[in-house]
């Protein structure tokens, strides 16, 4: 019988030091629009099966909030206007910021509540994608450790500051999440982690109108991927915060 | 150890008439390796449907869908379960989807759609003319007698996982009776899988439960081969292989940790994360994502594995074997962890078989059963392995086991990878009125998916079993008997998926 307390000191500290590093080579990021001129050729749009790209003349609209990351665009882009993002900050705090452009507008970056930049406790609501559920408690573990960023989660709503959202948000579901939110007290925010919770990805116009968080929830956070990487949900807790 | 073939199985079709079903499965079912597959229904047109049994010949690695078509007007059929248990949810799914009715079901009630958060007369799958049967007003088991009282908890839980209801009946402390209540999550995939162009399905396919990506993606790949009648190259095959064993190591790495948890180990609970985190790491390696999403395709995997990164998997898989083997008895022998894990919710090898328990759970309850066995499309472990305790402690030991057969099967195969393509070009269409199943023993058991065309080639029906669609009952019938406090580290033992259960 080997000693427990011996294989965790063996073990040392598993808390990694590097912060919101990039992903490595080997891992597909979610694309992004280069500045690079498009040719108007529509294989993106063609094989994307989430209706996330936009091509009109040399003009290219990428909403992340409706993208897997599948890869499919980049792979077809022959002019290398689409290309593969390797950070890991890929939270924004508007639905506007997640529409990507190679002739992009002014951008006016919206402020967060700065009440809660030091510590946020929050609910996590699962409605349909367990994958981005497993990325949420990774983000808990010891070598991403969100709580040495103040993050916690908590069991009760009313203990929470946030409400996290991951899946489609069904007809199933919807009324315990706005039941959920009810039960918080103010302030509160919500966090949409994942293309499911952002927009109903795949699900979207189903009749399970499974289209995403409602939109009368006041979404502090956005979270784009398939699942999103734990780096990235953590950097939405923290914009959400105020921090980044 | 590993063999590589297509993916075909034999497929034969039986058209029987509804009162017939059920003594066809039922002899059918009494040849040695025969097991009970899936049941759904299936729209003929705007008014016919049929009631499709699917049956898998273990032995011989063949499949047999018996229909039954319903008369023009029947909105019922003679229900399977009282001679088929495993059946009960499926003909409860069905009645929901299609309106149709399982005359004689033992326990009928509504199980995906509930009438206070969906239109009473909304049957999504059925024909637009198809008659149908109302769904009535959900009634949960009423347990009576002195001191009974009731727990409701859910849909939404305390930790970070899925929604779904459970409803204890209790005496004090001991829980007499349990019953599951799920579907918070339909979101419809089924339907939606019809609806998209057949290429881009996959996409949908594989988030049925997508914390099993790889399997489902699998499932969708062979079903589809099997449809057009064609086989991956052996490569392909090779790398799909490392994708499935690679989400079973990190599944059940993640599991012994959360058991660790469960009982308030904090060794466990703190050792076994990283080493998930690890696989994951690994999983990243093959396909480009730490869930190993949008990898596995029909025709063959989306990307190669160069040969710097396979040296890379296999050194990273040798390094992960030497850390779990040091950890693992630190869990499975710890004289405190056994006595919290052995004999509490203990599920018999009777019942684990009349309900048809796949995967870990069916194997820690005497099942012996492992798709990978029957699919050509999994290597199989070396030695199948069973236990008959059926409790949490066996379910801990399997997850354990398989945790070795499958460093086994990733080394194995990395060390052996054939040199072909990685894709084979997909026709234009689907050939028409053809059914086409994909079997894949996935990291929580037996994962079908189900494919049939019409007359023009389209996709009319895409069913999907999940493993976690048998193992819900098994969970259910574990627990009684055995303390409320017991029921996460239950539940935990079991680890199933309500996404995949509700679609």
């Amino acid at each position: 019988m080997r000693n427990p307390f011996l294989a965790l000191v063996r073990a040392g500290t598993q808390t990694l030091t590097q912060s919101f590093p990039d992903l490595p080579t080997e891992a597909t990021g979610l694309p992004t629009v280069t500045a690079a001129s498009c040719r108007g050729c529509g294989a993106c749009v063609a094989g994307c099966p989430t209706q996330a790209i936009v091509v009109a003349g040399d003009e290219v609209t990428l909403d992340r909030g409706r993208c897997l990351g599948c890869g499919q665009c980049v792979r077809c882009c022959p002019t290398g206007t689409l290309a593969e993002e390797r950070a890991t900050r890929t939270a924004v705090r508007t639905r506007a910021e997640l529409l990507l452009s190679n002739h992009p507008g002014p951008r006016t970056p919206s402020a967060a509540l700065p009440l809660l930049r030091r510590s946020l406790h929050v609910r996590e609501v699962s409605t349909g994608d367990s994958a981005g559920d497993l990325e949420v408690i990774a983000s808990t573990n010891a070598q991403f450790d969100v709580a040495r960023f103040g993050v916690h989660f908590v069991a009760s709503p009313r203990h929470a500051d946030a409400l996290l959202v991951t899946g489609p948000v069904g007809r199933g579901m919807r009324e315990a999440l706005l039941r959920c939110y009810a039960a918080m007290a103010e302030p509160r925010l919500v966090i949409a982690v994942g293309t499911d919770a952002i927009s109903g990805g795949l699900f979207r116009g189903g009749y399970a109108e499974a289209n995403g968080v409602p939109t009368d929830l006041p979404i502090a956070a956005y979270v784009p991927g398939a699942p999103p990487h734990p780096w990235s949900i953590i950097h939405g807790l923290l914009l959400a915060m105020g921090r980044d | 150890m590993t063999t590589l073939q297509p993916c075909a199985p034999a497929l034969s079709h039986i058209t029987v008439t509804p009162a017939d079903l059920a003594t066809q499965v039922t002899a059918l079912l009494l040849q040695p390796g025969w097991r009970f597959g899936h049941l759904t229904a299936r729209s003929l047109d705007a008014r016919h449907t049929a009631i499709d049994v699917l049956l898998l010949d273990t032995q011989r690695g063949a499949v047999t869908c018996l229909t039954a078509p319903l008369a023009d007007g029947q909105a019922e059929y003679p229900s399977l379960t009282a001679q088929l248990p495993a059946a009960h949810w499926a003909e409860r799914a069905v009645g929901d989807l299609f309106g149709l009715r399982a005359v004689g079901h033992p326990r009928w009630k509504s199980m995906l759609l509930h009438n206070d958060r969906w239109p009473v007369d909304l049957f999504p799958l059925a024909g637009a003319a198809q008659a149908t049967t109302p769904r009535e007003p959900y009634r949960f088991l009423q347990v009576s007698g002195s001191g009974i009282h009731e727990i409701p908890v859910g849909p939404i839980h305390a930790g970070i996982i899925e929604p779904g209801h459970f409803r204890f009946s209790c005496v004090g402390e001991i829980i007499t009776n349990l019953e599951i209540r799920l579907g918070y999550q339909h979101r419809g995939i089924e339907g939606r899988l019809t609806e998209v162009p057949w290429r881009q399905a996959r996409y949908l396919a594989e988030s049925a439960s997508s914390d099993t990506a790889a399997g489902n993606a699998l499932a969708h790949a062979l079903a589809v081969e099997h449809l057009l009648g064609i086989a991956p190259p052996p490569r392909a095959a090779a790398l799909r292989i490392l994708a499935l064993e690679l989400e079973r190591l990190a599944n059940h790495i993640g599991d012994i940790g959360a058991l660790s948890g469960d009982i308030g180990y904090s060794p466990g609970a703190s050792l076994f994360p990283p080493l998930r985190g690890a696989t994951l790491a690994l999983a990243q390696t093959l396909t480009g994502n730490r869930r190993q999403r949008w990898f596995v395709q029909p025709g063959g995997v989306a990307r190669d594995l160069d040969d710097a990164r396979r040296r890379a998997l296999l050194q990273g898989v040798q390094d992960l074997a030497r850390r779990v083997t040091d950890h693992l008895p630190l869990v499975l022998e710890h004289a405190g962890v056994l006595e919290r894990m052995d004999g509490v919710g203990r599920l018999s090898p009777t019942l684990a078989r009349d309900f048809s328990i796949v995967g870990p759970a069916g194997r820690a309850s005497g099942t012996g059963y492992d798709a990978r066995v029957f699919s050509p499309a999994g290597a199989p472990p070396a030695a199948a392995t069973r236990r008959i305790e059926g409790d949490v402690l066996a379910r801990a030991q399997m997850r354990a086991e398989e945790i070795a057969s499958s460093v086994a099967i990733l080394t194995q195969t990395l060390d052996t990878l054939p040199d072909s393509p990685i894709q084979v070009a997909l026709p234009a269409t689907l050939p028409p009125d053809a059914v086409g199943v994909g079997v894949v023993e996935a990291w929580r058991g037996e994962l079908l998916h189900w494919v049939t065309t019409n007359a023009d080639g389209a996709i009319a029906r895409y069913a999907i079993k999940d493993p976690s669609f048998n193992n819900w009952t098994g969970l259910a019938i574990a627990i009684r008997g055995n303390l409320v406090t017991d029921f996460p580290l239950c539940n935990k033992s079991f680890n199933l998926s309500y996404s995949g259960n509700d679609l």
